[in-house]
């Protein structure tokens, strides 16, 4: 069901600012989601999923956390509809966790013996 | 077929296990494996039952390895619960069954309910610890199984599976790809069936190894009769003279046993013929010491081939062979016919004069100085006539000196081990030899005047190797065909002492 601002939600002051840039970014993820998954490995077919929650977040933590552009209130609210994750977020601003890739790859139950994924060791 | 739904996991029978049946090479070679243990995670491949599978990586290289097969199954035929080879031997069912002529396929159910039932009660009489027959301890190893084993783990089975995506030429992944790109192997040998396998029924690879046992190649007693040594190659630190006494001792009286670590290798000599002969027989592509397969041959005689194939060993194994029978300066001749490098000449040790060559037809190519062979014996060889000049004479007096002290001495089995140094070692002090009993001497004499002169006489061409072989070579006079070498190099002046000290065995030095 695509996201329809009904007139039953009260948005807070810049809203109207942002609202394009999310909108465009939900209508990515709705494409992501109905591509067919033939071909393609399990782990394969979630990274565009992935890749563009990752970005969602993300674009709304930099704003809030790097460029201040947005207050406290319009924040939460986007946080509440659903637009940006808010336990990444919470990862993103620990030190060495910056850019985190998501959730499941620090979570040491999804993984053969306690570990983290592969993408946190270092390239070195 | 039952269902396997949530049941009570005793009344069923599904197995739970603490540590996987594997053998060494499912394990890998790194002491550190991490494994997950997952219970009643798969059916076995066999019996069909829930089992605990474990799941590890055995190495760096490999792919992740699980177990295949319940323990009861493994259990029952006494293999590997991931390959499906023998825990002891390494070899497919079909192979040691028909070895040890085990037959326990017709006790063993295969189909449906009843192979079911049977797993169940064997494993439940295993738990209650009702002895059950079992014939995979007690059975002996016998020929064709040591034979046939393996002694090392075999890690190649551990690589990770060919990529399909890479066959069809569709691997989007490149480099970071898993899969192994290669084509896949194909043939009669790739079509294997897991059942058949544990049942040894209608197995290729076993089929494979059953007729390659058949044929494998059995150490023939050498023409020469006086050959009473057996080349052992293959050795290890770990094995030590008294394994090696304890394995042949059973076969004849051994005479010496000599061991090269440098090269690997030992010579083992017996008193007599037929107990060389026996022990060969019995030992050849049998003998497997502390775990490590040994290569038996017959000790070279001068005969320019070895008895078996191998073109290096052979050549190592001319080089060393002698166990005794030829003094180094025979062999030698020997070796320049097929390695001018293998001759780190035992003329040093053996001051004494060349055995009659004579039997030997000369042909130039056994003459090592010619082949540009490095003989940092006195005789200096080096390579080719200029340089030789100089080192002769050096080498020479100090041959003098000791040719003295040497005069009896028998080329003892332990002198191969010189011959093995490679030139640089350079001479090998004779001190070693002087113990033993001058056997010879009343014959050494006559020669031990005349190979001197040789020595001096010859210059840089001539190799002068035959020359110190000791008398005792005579006693092997029928195997002197590296004597003929030294003849034929010799200027024409020389040819009377060497008649001399060929007098002694069978004249006819002059072959040329």
């Amino acid at each position: 069901m695509p996201k329809v601002k009904t007139n039953r939600i009260k948005c807070p002051d810049g809203w109207e600012l942002i609202e394009p840039n999310l909108c465009e970014l939900d209508a990515k993820m709705r494409e992501a989601e109905s591509v067919p998954n033939d071909g393609k490995r399990k782990c394969e077919a979630f990274w565009p999923i992935l890749k563009i929650a990752h970005q969602k977040s993300r674009y709304i933590f930099d704003l809030y956390y790097k460029r201040n552009e947005l207050s406290r209130a319009l924040y939460e609210f986007c946080l509440e509809q659903g637009y940006a994750d808010r336990n990444l977020i919470a990862k993103w601003k620990k030190s060495g966790y910056e850019s985190l890739c998501c959730l499941r790859c620090i979570q040491p139950r999804d993984h053969n013996f306690g570990t983290t994924c592969v993408c946190r060791a270092l390239s070195t | 077929m039952a269902h396997r739904l949530l049941r009570d996991l005793e009344a069923d029978g599904w197995e739970r296990s603490d540590f996987p049946i594997i053998c060494e090479s499912c394990l890998g070679d790194n002491p550190y494996v991490r494994m997950t243990k997952a219970d009643f995670d798969k059916e076995c491949k066999i019996c069909t039952r829930p089992f605990t599978v474990f799941r590890w990586r055995p190495g760096r290289d490999a792919r992740f390895k699980k177990t295949e097969i319940c323990q009861t199954c493994s259990k029952l035929k006494n293999v590997c619960q991931v390959c499906l080879l023998d825990l002891e031997y390494g070899l497919p069912v079909q192979v040691r069954d028909t070895a040890l002529s085990i037959n326990s396929n017709d006790a063993i159910p295969k189909s449906d309910v009843n192979r079911e039932y049977f797993a169940e009660e064997h494993d439940r009489r295993a738990r209650a610890g009702i002895d059950y027959e079992s014939s995979f301890g007690k059975a002996r190893a016998n020929d064709t199984i040591l034979k046939l084993q393996r002694t090392t783990p075999y890690y190649k089975r551990n690589r990770a599976h060919v990529c399909s995506f890479y066959i069809r030429g569709e691997c989007t992944r490149g480099a970071e790809c898993p899969y192994r790109h290669e084509m896949p192997i194909t043939g009669e040998l790739s079509q294997q069936n897991i059942k058949d396998r544990y049942y040894g029924v209608n197995d290729p690879v076993a089929m494979k190894l059953l007729n390659k046992a058949g044929e494998m190649p059995s150490l023939e007693p050498p023409d020469d009769e006086s050959i009473k040594t057996l080349y052992v190659g293959g050795l290890n630190e770990r094995v030590t003279e008294q394994d090696l006494r304890d394995n042949f001792y059973a076969h004849g009286e051994i005479e010496s046993i000599r061991m090269v670590p440098l090269r690997a290798c030992a010579f083992v000599t017996y008193t007599t013929r037929e107990g060389a002969e026996k022990a060969a027989e019995e030992l050849s592509n049998k003998l497997v010491i502390k775990g490590l397969r040994l290569k038996l041959m017959w000790g070279r005689p001068q005969a320019p081939k070895p008895d078996s194939e191998g073109s290096d060993e052979a050549r190592q194994q001319a080089a060393v062979a002698h166990s005794g029978m030829l003094p180094r300066a025979i062999i030698s001749q020997q070796q320049s016919q097929i390695q001018p490098q293998d001759q780190n000449q035992p003329m040093h040790y053996f001051n004494i004069p060349p055995p009659p060559q004579q039997e030997r037809a000369y042909y130039p190519s056994m003459d090592p100085q010619r082949m540009g062979a490095l003989i940092p014996s006195h005789e200096g060889a080096s390579n080719g006539p200029s340089g030789s000049g100089e080192n002769k004479s050096g080498p020479e007096k100090q041959q003098q000196g000791q040719r003295y002290a040497f005069q009896g001495m028998p080329p003892p089995p332990g002198q191969y081990h010189h011959q093995l140094y490679p030139p640089p070692y350079g001479y090998m002090p004779p001190m070693p030899y002087q113990q033993y009993p001058p056997q010879y001497h009343s014959a050494m004499h006559p020669p031990q005047p005349p190979p001197t002169n040789q020595h001096y006489q010859h210059s840089a061409p001539s190799a002068t190797y035959p020359g110190s072989a000791p008398p005792g070579s005579t006693a092997h006079s029928g195997s002197t065909p590296a004597g003929s070498a030294q003849p034929g190099s010799r200027p024409a002046g020389s040819t009377p002492p060497e008649s001399g000290p060929s007098g002694s065995s069978t004249p006819g030095s002059s072959q040329q």
